[in-house]
């Protein structure tokens, strides 16, 4: 049963998902690579062969197993035992982790409700397919939080809290996510929203959720003006998060510069991931949400 | 040291305030909110890697600017340096005109025409601040133009430069260029020269820069000619004429001599290398007229192939006496040579005018003198009327006498002087023209008078009543006395001097005025005040002709100088330190510093744009 429209307003967020985009999102499905454990079945099968009703393989029987999976056709036509296995089916936990540093404010429209519409997107596809949906916000530390929801009566009030959430304060991806892994007791898929603009370094935040068995998929959204900026001369600029000024007057080379310097920032991020099987989309607000949704994503492996 | 022409300019340096406060009011940069600087701040390091240096860059562009107000107000103020010796482009040329510069050098050149062009070349090459002083060096040094900036003025100065007939001497002329470079210690001194002089003539001065021109030249010359009487026989004479060779090979040399173009004697003198010979040849007959020496020889230098002599004998000084008896007076007078004296005992019954007219000097000696015309008189013991002075009794025993500073006496030693009586006399109308040449502390004892055409001596007491006539000073005294009162020469003489000399023309008291004939047949007339004339136009060897009392009368100039003919000994001037001893009195100049200042100013503009578009570019 697909929702007709859901809206829900917070603040100056406005997140609306017409009926056509909605119908368009149930065609989506959400696949985890690992083997979770879930509290609840859901629709999705995992590698983990036990007592599911979806037959899987064989194996040889071994003193104590389960006379009931015994497959007797087999043992009639070889003389041998052989145990008959099927695939468990489990729900997944999907944790959609986003940044809401005051860097995700920037741009036109920003980041912050770019990654917000983003994330009800995707929380949307997991309820359609019967998954556990959880949202949490962080800065320079774990911020608001919405515990993993299951049915999809209660988009609305994970619409709510997106449209609630702030956006202020100063990244601390790595102690963030550090403590995020470190409360987290349902290891699931993380998707991680953001910038990843801030100061200090990404790379443990990363690896800690790695730690905690989590499947991580990182989003890095950037705002087209971050990418091609449009300055030219002589400016002051401001860091949103920190508020330190920098005096500079941008002319093409030091716009060539900044680029070359973006660019080397993306690739590691890029190389980290790439390492660490870690799947790393890079997402610009200048793409319509739509097409970011529909096509952009669907090129990773957990969206098809 | 520095002095501020208009100090009130240094109150624009008010200004740098505003200044400063139009720095701070540039266009504020435009403030942008961006998601992080993080790697705008990295782009700055790629492209400056020294923030250190773009914040001094900031800051230097103020720097700069305040610099730029500060000199540009220190500029205004006209400051001005107190330098010592501004006049560093000064330069002083000289010239050697010296008969040695005469010398051939090369085909239809002489040595002057050498230094001539180099002179030129320095003149051409005078820096457009710079001024120059040409001089030249003969006999005498003589400033041909003054410290002057016109190139052409220069030029025309030198094209009037030619050589005489003159011995060099440089050392008198390169003395006075460094006179006229006292204070200057920059300027330079150009000694246009062929080097025929003395070692001497250096004055070791570093601001003397020797340029000698010429080459060697073969040269035979005369180098004495004279004339004289021989003793006691008043129609011999004798005629001296020596040659030089200063080649380094033996010479032929055909000399004469002739006066008054008849030929005195003839003959052809075989020389030595480097070796002279002196011929003496007596003659008997009138010895009076222009003598003139010769050799004929083609050699480089022409000036010394003749020289001149003029042979004169003077008119005996007739003397006209009135006394009734005076032994010493007699004596003394008989004594002169050539003076002829006539002696009368009583007072003139004839006109006087005509008798002054008649004779060189009319004396009165004890007898009335009338009332005197123009002429040359001598009173003894005696005053006569219209006159400034007057009789006005007797005394006796006068005290000691005093001498004044007169040519007359010179140095005649009066101090034994004893006189018994004398005349005491009053002045009446003291002038100029009126002299004392000794007196008492009671009255004048001798006057000289000067005045209208008339030449006085007055002696006031009577000689035989004295010890004057037994004194040293007493045959001195006429004797001057009578020099003064009517010049005369002593007979025979052969008059004679070096090119560039001074001849002086002794002027009886009627005569003012003189009208020269130069050798090249130029006359000018020439005028004097003072009872002689100086005449020192004689860098032309030659014979130079007057008329004097409608006498005709000569003198000759000649080179004949061994070590000026000597061409070829030429002095090689050391190597000159090119440093220049600063002057312990030096002259000191006010150099205004304002360009300078206006150009520091632009600099420092120019560098504040530079360092404002490289902070630009970088931050």
């Amino acid at each position: 049963m697909a929702m007709n429209t859901v809206t829900a307003r917070a603040g100056e967020a406005n997140l609306v998902f017409d009926d056509a985009f909605l119908r368009k999102l149930e065609q989506l499905e959400l696949l985890a690579r690992k083997i979770f454990r879930g509290l609840l079945r859901g629709e999705h099968t995992t590698s983990r062969r036990g007592r599911g009703l979806e037959f899987s393989d064989f194996r040889h029987y071994r003193p104590g197993d389960d006379f009931r999976h015994i497959d007797w056709n087999i043992y009639s036509r070889l003389d041998q035992l052989f145990l008959k296995l099927h695939a468990s089916e489990d729900d997944v936990t999907l944790h959609l982790v986003l940044d809401t540093s005051a860097s995700m404010g920037f741009g036109e429209p920003s980041k912050f409700d770019h990654a917000r519409r983003l994330a009800a997107a995707l929380a949307y596809i997991a309820l359609h397919h019967l998954d556990r949906v959880g949202v949490s916000a962080f800065s320079d530390g774990v911020g608001a939080a919405l515990p993993p929801i299951k049915t999809r009566h209660h988009m609305a009030r994970l619409l709510a809290f997106l449209g609630e959430l702030p956006c202020a304060g100063v990244t601390r991806f790595d102690s963030a996510l550090r403590a995020f892994a470190t409360r987290t007791r349902n290891p699931g898929l993380v998707i991680l929203i953001s910038d990843l603009l801030g100061a200090g370094g990404f790379q443990d935040g990363i690896e800690a959720l790695r730690y905690g068995g989590h499947d991580v998929v990182v989003i890095q959204l950037l705002a087209e003006p971050e990418i091609d900026p449009p300055l030219d001369g002589a400016l002051r600029i401001v860091d949103a998060e920190t508020g330190d000024e920098l005096d500079v007057t941008v002319d093409a080379d030091l716009r060539r510069l900044y680029q070359h310097r973006l660019e080397r920032h993306l690739q590691d991020v890029e190389r980290f991931c790439r390492q660490r099987s870690v799947e790393y989309l890079r997402a610009s607000t200048a793409i319509p949400f739509e097409d970011l949704v529909l096509k952009y994503l669907r090129q990773g492996v957990h969206l098809r | 040291m520095i002095e501020l022409a208009y100090p009130l300019a240094l109150l624009s340096l008010l200004a740098i305030p505003l200044l400063i406060a139009l720095y701070l009011l540039r266009p504020r940069r435009r403030r942008i909110v961006l998601s992080t600087t993080a790697l705008w701040q990295a782009a700055l390091k790629d492209r400056e890697p020294r923030v250190g240096f773009r914040t001094l860059l900031r800051n230097l562009s103020l720097l700069l600017l305040l610099a730029s107000a500060l000199v540009l107000g220190l500029a205004l103020a006209g400051p001005q340096w107190l330098s010592r010796a501004s006049g560093g482009a000064d330069m002083v040329l000289v010239l050697d005109v010296s008969a040695s510069m005469k010398t051939r050098s090369g085909i239809g050149r002489t040595r002057f025409d050498l230094a001539l062009a180099e002179a030129s070349r320095l003149v051409d090459g005078l820096p457009r601040d710079g001024r120059m002083l040409v001089m030249t060096s003969g006999h005498k040094a003589l400033l041909r133009t003054a410290f002057e900036a016109d190139r052409d003025a220069l030029h025309r100065a030198l094209a009037q430069v030619r050589p005489g007939d003159e011995t060099g001497r440089p050392r008198e002329a390169l003395a006075l260029a460094l006179s006229l470079l006292r204070g200057r210690e920059q300027g330079r001194i150009y000694f246009l020269t062929d080097g025929a002089f003395d070692p001497d003539a250096d004055p070791g001065s570093p601001q003397v820069e020797f340029r000698v021109v010429g080459a060697p030249a073969r040269n035979v010359a005369i180098t004495r000619f004279d004339f004289r009487q021989e003793l006691a026989a008043e129609d011999r004479f004798q005629v001296l004429l020596t040659v030089r060779n200063y080649t380094d090979a033996p010479v032929v040399v055909p000399a004469s001599a002739s006066l008054d173009e008849q030929v005195l004697f003839r003959r052809s003198l075989a020389l030595a290398a480097r070796a002279e010979e002196t011929v003496v040849l007596p003659f008997t007959g009138r010895a009076r007229g222009q003598a003139i020496g010769r050799i004929e020889v083609d050699d480089d230098l022409a000036a010394d192939n003749q020289a001149f002599a003029a042979v004169n004998t003077d008119d005996p000084l007739r003397v006209l006496l009135f006394t009734r008896g005076n032994f010493y007076l007699e004596s003394v007078l008989q004594a002169m040579p050539n003076l002829d004296l006539v002696k009368r005992d009583s007072p003139p019954a004839e006109d006087i005018a005509r008798l002054a007219l008649t004779y060189d000097v009319v004396v009165f000696d004890g007898i009335a003198a009338p009332q005197l015309p123009p002429g040359n008189f001598l009173l003894v013991n005696t005053v006569a009327p219209g006159l400034p002075f007057s009789d006005s009794g007797r005394l006796v025993r006068p005290g000691t006498l005093v001498r004044g500073p007169s040519a007359l006496m010179g140095d005649a030693d009066l101090t034994a002087v004893r006189i018994d009586q004398a005349r005491r006399v009053a002045i009446d109308k003291p002038g100029p023209g009126l002299q004392r040449l000794f007196w008492s502390k009671e009255t004048d004892l001798a006057l000289a008078l000067l005045e209208d055409g008339r030449k006085l001596v007055y002696l006031g007491f009577d000689l035989a009543g004295s010890n004057f006539p037994l004194q040293a000073a007493f045959p001195l005294f006429f004797s001057r006395s009578l020099e003064w009162l009517r010049p005369a020469g002593d007979g025979f003489v052969s008059t004679h001097i070096a090119a560039g000399s001074t001849w002086t023309i002794p002027l009886p008291a009627s005569e003012t005025r003189v009208t020269m004939r130069m050798p090249s047949g130029r006359s000018e007339t020439l005028a004097s005040e003072g009872g002689s004339l100086l005449f020192d136009a004689t860098a032309d060897a030659g014979i130079y002709e007057y008329t004097l009392a409608e006498v005709r009368r000569y003198f000759a100039v000649s080179l004949a100088n061994a070590r000026e003919s000597d061409v070829n000994n030429r002095w090689a001037p050391a190597r000159r330190r090119e440093e220049i001893r600063p002057a312990g009195n030096a002259a000191q100049a006010l150099v205004p510093l304002w360009p300078q200042l206006l150009v520091l100013v632009l600099i420092l503009l120019a560098l504040e744009w530079l360092v404002w578009t490289g902070s630009r570019g970088d931050a």
